[in-house]
């Protein structure tokens, strides 16, 4: 059944699957002609072709990003890449987050860097640019495909970002040709992905994934020419340029989960955050391994297969994490589109490179004979890249136990605890890997005078003592021997690469870039060490059921005392040092922020020392299913603050509100009464204060009711003192009129009472009047944790000066490469 | 024999000793029977039962949540976890308990819920109004 639509703009979509064709066949092209322009380099067609081949593919990548930036910008939810990862309000911002959302659209992001990387090494490669190139458009290939959405023998390849909604699901209302005016909105964004950290976190981290072909290029292609020494030279700089981005990426990551995220911290040992930082130590290793290589020619197997692997680690992330296999066991995996044969066979492809290049080639690497000496840095590097690299079997292994039980059909499951799992792992490694940076910085390439080395590693072993005893008295980690050790072999690296340093200050400016770099990476573990460790929750419920909870189990997860803490608003709770007080809560839609006060007093004056207010906010959100948190933290230069609201009360309705309107009664927003029977001058209690009955009024009058001979009609004035001492006169009114009783009463509004005068007792000599109370108005309360991070800046602060490092290195290698 | 040799086979003795220590550490997934008879801290997947009250009362005890829960026997249980109602748990289409038996309550120290994502979530939403033409 045809049905002509109304309103849908199908021209963008259909030029972009245009493109996505023409972008998989010229990736195709360009890898097939630089194939042969290396094997027939006298033929200089080929090499052209695949120029042709690079730039329509350029084009492509190009037009597909505008086309779905265009259909996402302008809300053409006939397309369901807009409709499901975009919505009406929001901010351009994150509509560039929400591009990036789905899979279709990151696939996009990673071949637009790699077609970039590659305009770079088209003109600056130079006698390398076929055989590289030709692995970069091989890899451009297959994420080519990722985007094509079209059937071949049954089976889709790909999924493409230009479907149409009422063709990628099947409803009703796609029977309807006015079906578009019908759907209001998108399904929007992922409210914890609407952070302004997740616009610029996915693009570096891609860009880092991206430049990872390069090194696996370069050293695929040395293999391949037989030029062995010399894809070193060129390589090098490209694997530091990968190592910089890729790292500012994975912390950017961090730094998001620290600020957007409730798990509470900045690293998770989530399988998503491992297969980033695996890939990552892999070429840390091979930047190491090739150094050593080029000063000393011993390592040359190894830095290339270290080159080589971590691109193919690369791919084994992106195939765990979209492919759903980690399923269970990982928070945020994405869920499968169908595409983890392409993914596999992306992986097996590059698997099977590595290993055929490193095999075919076994015999003719350079290898030397001579053996290296044990003073000799070349042969610390290498043991280094080795640490490193063992370390990342250790990730991986856990990692992917998933994989195995799809592969095996076991049903083993993952470490309970992997924060601590981990950590015992990556720890010892971290502490030998810190050890070998320190000590390898006073070793010579080939052979070091021992005497000198040992004089001024010894210098640097004392001095860090003292230093690191002062860190672990002040910090308290004196509680856990792997918190001594890696504090200490952190300062140890610390000031054997400042003497470094100093020694460039003083002219010897090569060495800067390394020193940098492995004075960040020191900072950033300390601080990322300091913080892990001694963090403490703030929020601990001290006050509450512990003897009866702990079961005099001391530090046992399942009865220990809670981790949140209830706030009644304008009541201030003690928590540690800092007095805090939920003082109100404004609204910005769909947000609701919780306005935190944190004071810190002076313990004899009692003033106030320290004050400051968090709005953490929470996102009540029917579709995502209720409250989501987001943290508000307090940044100083010695400790954050992370306070996360996890319940709040939902605005409190007048309970009325469900009951029809003929059946009330006006008696139900109270409690049930009280009836007392009083004389005048009588004092009693309510909640909020005490009445006095002052006297009868036998004056009393009513409007429209006319007093008859026979009739009584009697006011009681109470006077009504509240706490504060402000008070309320209040008369009601008790009525005899043609033989019948009737009351009315009357209400003090502010205190929520209503008096009734319902009786008059001769015999007893009493009055009785019945008192109406109305409940206490529910106040504003929120539960919320509070995390208090110290030295957590240590960590950021690391991260930027390893950055920079990377950077300076980067400009020398490449300096020394036009000098070769 | 070149001393890099040698520290290569160490290296890989300790990876593999790595590797098999690694599995010592690993758990298992278990339904709420096998959770009763082992006493010790294991997996347990299930469905929430919707039926059932979730109870969290954030005035009483802020760190007090339990809910009932089906294992893959269709086994009910209670479970309770020591923390706040976490907050989409009515939503989940599947829960990954983290947590040891103690009499016939599970404690949970941990909760994984697989909600429907927004892949699968394929439902449009219409709005009643049908423009006018």
């Amino acid at each position: 059944m045809d049905v002509n639509y109304v309103g849908e703009q199908l021209l963008p979509g259909q030029i972009g699957q245009f493109f996505v064709i023409l972008a998989f066949g010229s990736a195709i092209l360009s890898c097939v002609s630089y194939f042969f322009a290396t094997q027939e380099p006298d033929i200089k067609s080929w090499r052209t072709m695949g120029r042709i081949g690079f730039w329509t593919n350029l084009l492509s990548v190009v037009s597909i990003g505008s086309l779905l930036f265009y259909i996402i910008y302008n809300h053409l939810f006939e397309y369901h890449y807009a409709w499901a990862h975009s919505s009406r309000s929001l901010p351009t911002h994150f509509i560039i987050s929400s591009f990036w959302e789905g899979q279709e659209g990151s696939f996009w992001l990673w071949m637009f860097w790699q077609v970039l990387l590659g305009a770079v090494l088209l003109f600056r490669a130079k006698s390398w640019e076929s055989p590289v190139m030709t692995f970069v458009m091989l890899s451009q290939t297959f994420l080519a495909s990722m985007l094509i959405g079209i059937e071949f023998f049954g089976s889709r390849i790909g999924s493409s970002p230009f479907i149409l909604l009422r063709d990628a699901l099947v409803a009703p209302i796609f029977k309807d040709p006015n079906y578009l005016s019908m759907i209001a909105d998108g399904s929007g964004l992922n409210a914890t992905l609407q952070n302004y950290w997740m616009v610029i976190h996915p693009p570096t981290l891609f860009l880092g994934f991206a430049s990872m072909i390069v090194p696996f290029a370069y050293a695929a292609a040395g293999l391949w020419t037989k030029r062995f020494k010399e894809w070193i030279t060129p390589g090098l700089p490209w694997a530091l340029f990968a190592v910089m981005v890729l790292g500012a990426g994975i912390i950017m990551g961090s730094f998001w989960a620290y600020e957007a995220l409730n798990f509470g911290g900045f690293w998770a040992w989530d399988p998503v955050e491992n297969v980033s930082i695996i890939p990552w130590l892999t070429l840390i290793a091979a930047v190491h391994v090739m150094v050593a290589y080029k000063n000393s020619g011993h390592g040359f197997f190894t830095a290339t297969f270290l080159a080589l692997i971590s691109f193919v680690l690369v791919i084994y992330a992106s195939y765990l994490t979209r492919s759903g296999v980690l399923g269970e066991t990982s928070v945020h995996s994405f869920t499968s589109l169908g595409m983890s044969g392409q993914l596999i066979a992306f992986n097996v492809t590059f698997l099977l490179l590595t290993i055929l290049f490193l095999v075919m080639r076994n015999k003719e690497m350079p290898s030397t004979q001579k053996e290296e000496d044990i003073y000799s840095r070349e042969f610390w590097l290498f043991i280094g890249g080795l640490v490193l690299t063992v370390a990342c079997i250790q990730m991986i292994a856990t990692t992917s136990i998933p994989v195995f039980n799809t592969i095996f059909g076991t049903k083993v499951a993952p470490p309970i605890d992997p924060i601590p799992h981990y950590n015992k792992y990556q720890g010892a490694f971290a502490v030998v890997v810190m050890l070998l940076t320190a000590f390898t910085q006073f070793l010579k390439y080939k052979k070091t005078d021992s005497r000198k080395f040992w004089a001024a590693t010894l210098a640097s072993f004392i001095m860090a003592f003292i230093i690191a005893g002062l860190i672990i008295y002040f910090a308290k980690l004196y509680g856990n021997a792997m918190y001594i050790l890696l504090t200490f072999t952190c300062v140890f690296c610390l000031l054997a690469n400042l003497r470094v340093l100093g020694d460039a200050v003083k002219g010897k400016w090569r060495l800067a870039g390394s020193a940098v770099a492995h004075i960040g990476f020191a900072l950033l573990l300390l601080g990322a060490l300091i913080a892990a460790a001694t963090n403490e929750v703030m929020s601990v419920n001290e006050s509450k059921y512990i003897a009866v909870q702990n079961f005099g189990k001391e530090g046992d997860k399942f009865s220990d005392p809670g981790e949140n803490l209830f706030l009644t608003q304008d009541e201030p709770v003690q928590m540690g040092d800092y007095r805090v007080t939920y003082i109100g809560d404004s609204v910005a839609s769909p947000n609701v922020y919780y306005k935190i006060k944190y004071e810190r007093l002076d313990e004899e004056s009692g003033q106030v020392k320290e004050s400051f207010v968090l709005r953490p906010y929470a996102q009540n959100n029917p579709d995502m299913g209720g409250l989501i948190g987001t943290p508000g933290t307090h940044h100083s230069i010695t400790h954050d603050i992370y306070t996360l609201i996890t319940a709040a009360a939902s605005e409190s309705q007048a309970k009325a509100s469900g009951m029809p309107e003929e059946e009330k009664t006006g008696y139900e927003d109270y409690e049930e009464p009280a009836t007392y029977q009083v004389n005048i001058g009588d004092t009693l209690r309510y909640r909020n204060g005490y009445y006095v009955i002052e006297g009868i009024n036998r004056n009393a009058k009513l409007n429209n009711i006319p007093k008859g001979p026979d009739d009584i009609i009697v006011g009681l004035t109470i006077k009504v003192v509240t706490a504060d001492n402000k008070s309320y006169p209040v008369e009601p009114v008790f009525v005899i009129k043609d033989g019948n009783t009737y009351d009315f009463n009357k209400d003090v509004a502010e205190e929520g009472l209503r008096f009734r005068f319902t009786n008059i007792l001769p015999k007893e000599d009493k009055l009785e009047i019945m008192l109406y109370q109305k409940p206490l108005p529910e106040k504003k309360w929120v539960v919320f944790k509070a995390i208090k991070f110290p030295f957590i800046n240590f960590f950021w602060a690391g991260t930027i000066i390893m950055t920079l490092g990377f950077g300076l290195s980067i400009y020398r290698r490449l300096k020394d490469g036009k000098f070769s | 024999m070149k001393k890099s040799s040698i520290i290569l086979i160490v290296i890989i003795a300790v990876a593999i000793s790595m590797i098999l220590v690694i599995y010592t550490d690993s758990s298992t997934y278990a339904n709420f029977t096998e959770a009763k008879e082992k006493q010790t801290e294991l997996y347990v997947v299930g469905v929430l039962n919707k039926e059932k009250a979730l109870h969290y009362d954030p005035v009483k005890d802020a760190n007090h949540f339990s809910f009932f829960m089906y294992d893959s026997d269709s086994t009910e249980c209670q479970v309770i976890f020591n923390g706040s109602k976490p907050q989409d748990i009515e939503r989940s289409e599947q829960i990954v308990l983290t947590g040891r038996m103690d009499g016939n309550i599970f404690h949970a120290s941990k909760i994984l819920m697989k909600c429907p994502s927004k892949y699968n979530k394929d439902q449009v939403e219409v709005i009643e109004t049908t423009a006018s033409l």
